[in-house]
């Protein structure tokens, strides 16, 4: 499992998209909202946590994407005859993506410490970043459900799509004070919305709210269902 | 390379049978291959050898009868890293070099061989630190083929294994799988090349249709597909009768010659010579492509037939 985890977690970071979109686009996307147009205030706080958010879920998505390819080109099919159990290619490719998100996560919050001067005691730190680790599992599921049940290209899209979309819906580009009522409304339910709840309430010195834990738990469960169907399905065809 | 008879045989199959919607694309395989053998299993393409090797490899289950592999099923062996294989439709695995890849599936296994000893076994030593999804064609096959070899398995399984190597690659192929099935391994092998078949297996499965049709060396072959063949000039003469000469099991007419295989030569000869149809005779033993052509189905096979 060691093995299978540090065989992928080399090849998932070896790729340019991911290099480029998961790390190098949160962490620039994050500088130039906060720094384009005079004093940004807290929302350099709020947009870091949501950048490093979003740079997480981007990356949590690509585990799928990879999934997806390594069904193409027959990988999967040859671990089967291997000794691994399907089981294991399953959480070690979770796993994996346990790893990948890190260096979104660690890239943002650095640039957010280093050059937008935001300042958090030890323990914020640390908290965010345990929390938006965390938090980034359900995306991993939906990803892997993603992977296992598309083809490549079209994992691909889907992927792309979920991240662009629960990312500006959930607030994680733009703060949710700009949006209309209904669409902030609507917001609540996301899991990126949630998911970057974790982050600045830590941020601001509060505990996480409940609220943010049972939404996101409610996805985790949906997407994880997702994930085991979508496995079963992909895993009889390949 | 002596085939231990009587132990658990390494593949057992038992009116194995397994459809793709109308297709029946393993339709009732009876099979043993015992520890030691190596066989070839020989048929065209869409005969049913890929889904043979899938059925025994246990990527999927048989819709009837039974697959065993060393007495169990499939799975276990798998599992307990007694089956090393090399799969037909694989591409480059992106963004990993040769070594670690081979380096990686090895590991897997209880006892498997050091990486470098399998690169060398398939020919790609000198490819140990390139990226595998940057190789030509032959040389992916190569590093399919060391990730077969790679734990050491008791079975190793090759589907169709030389199809992109050149002539070179295909020789060095060869001796490396006997140097393999030399230790006492079981080797099954698929191909569509006859000549591959009789040289380098001790034993040759002909599949058609999804069902094996003949089973023995490639002399049995010949002789269960009747023994020579008989050709001389037409120059005209009809032809309704010659089927019925003593021994003629079939006929065939290139341009103005007539063609005939026979299970006893010497009969037909002298039946022609009392015909006077003698003019350019030829007696030659059956080739393998003969036998291959009488034990298969020549027909083509329609496009598409409705049951309906």
């Amino acid at each position: 499992m060691r093995d299978y985890l540090l065989l992928e977690t080399r090849r998932t970071l070896r790729d340019p998209g991911f290099v480029v979109g998961g790390v190098a686009v949160p962490v620039l996307m994050y500088l130039l909202f906060t720094n384009l147009g005079g004093d940004a205030g807290d929302w350099k706080t709020g947009a870091m946590v949501g950048m490093a958010a979003y740079g997480a879920v981007g990356s949590a998505l690509n585990t799928g994407g990879g999934v997806a390819e390594d069904r193409a080109v027959g990988w999967l099919r040859q671990l089967r005859v291997t000794p691994m159990r399907p089981h294991q290619v399953v959480v070690g490719r979770a796993l994996t993506a346990s790893v990948t998100v890190l260096p979104a996560i660690t890239a943002v919050l650095a640039a957010g410490g280093l050059v937008n001067g935001v300042r958090l005691d030890a323990w914020q730190w640390a908290a965010l970043a345990v929390l938006l680790w965390l938090g980034s599992v359900p995306f991993t599921l939906l990803g892997l459900g993603n992977g296992y049940r598309l083809t490549g290209q079209t994992t691909g899209v889907a992927n792309m799509v979920a991240n662009l979309g629960l990312a500006v819906l959930g607030g994680l580009w733009f703060p949710l004070a700009l949006f209309p009522e209904w669409l902030r409304a609507v917001s609540a339910y996301t899991p990126t919305n949630r998911f970057a709840q974790l982050g600045t309430s830590v941020a601001t010195g509060h505990a996480p709210p409940g609220g943010a834990i049972l939404v996101l738990t409610g996805w985790l469960l949906a997407f994880g269902a997702y994930a085991v169907l979508s496995y079963r399905r992909g895993a009889a065809t390949d | 390379m002596t085939p231990t008879q009587g132990a658990t045989p390494a593949v057992a199959f038992a009116g194995a049978a397994k459809a793709y919607g109308d297709v029946r694309a393993v339709d009732g395989v009876d099979l043993r291959i015992e520890r030691g053998e190596t066989v070839a299993l020989l048929g065209r393409n869409g005969a049913g050898k890929s889904t043979t090797i899938a059925l025994l490899l246990g990527l999927c289950p048989p819709d009837a009868g039974t697959v065993e592999l060393f007495g169990g099923p499939p799975e276990r062996a798998v599992h307990a890293g007694r089956v090393g294989a090399m799969l037909q439709e694989a591409r480059a695995v992106p963004r990993v070099t040769v070594a670690e890849l081979v380096g990686f599936v090895g590991g897997r296994y209880p006892a498997p061989m050091p990486v470098g000893q399998a690169l060398e076994l398939a020919g790609i030593a000198q490819l140990a630190g390139r990226r595998v999804d940057r190789l030509s064609g032959g040389q992916l096959q190569r590093v399919r083929f060391a990730l077969a070899l790679a734990g050491r398995p008791d079975l190793l399984v090759l589907d169709e294994p030389t199809a992109a190597l050149d002539v070179e690659a295909r020789h060095a192929f060869w001796r490396s799988m006997r140097a393999y099935a030399g230790r006492g391994s079981t080797v099954l092998f698929s191909t569509h090349y006859l000549e591959e078949a009789e040289a380098h297996a001790d034993r040759i499965l002909v599949v058609d249709r999804g069902r094996i049709v003949a089973d023995g060396t490639g002399d049995e072959l010949r002789r269960a597909a009747g023994g020579s063949r008989v050709s001389f000039d037409l120059a005209g003469r009809p032809t309704e009768d010659l089927t019925l000469l003593p021994g003629v099991r079939s006929l065939e007419v290139r341009g103005d010659r007539a063609l005939l295989r026979t299970e006893d030569s010497d009969a037909t000869v002298i039946a022609l010579a009392r015909l006077g149809a003698i003019r350019g005779l030829e007696v030659a033993p059956a080739s393998l492509d003969d036998a291959f052509l009488a034990l298969t189905t020549t027909a083509p096979v329609p496009e598409k037939e409705s049951v309906r």
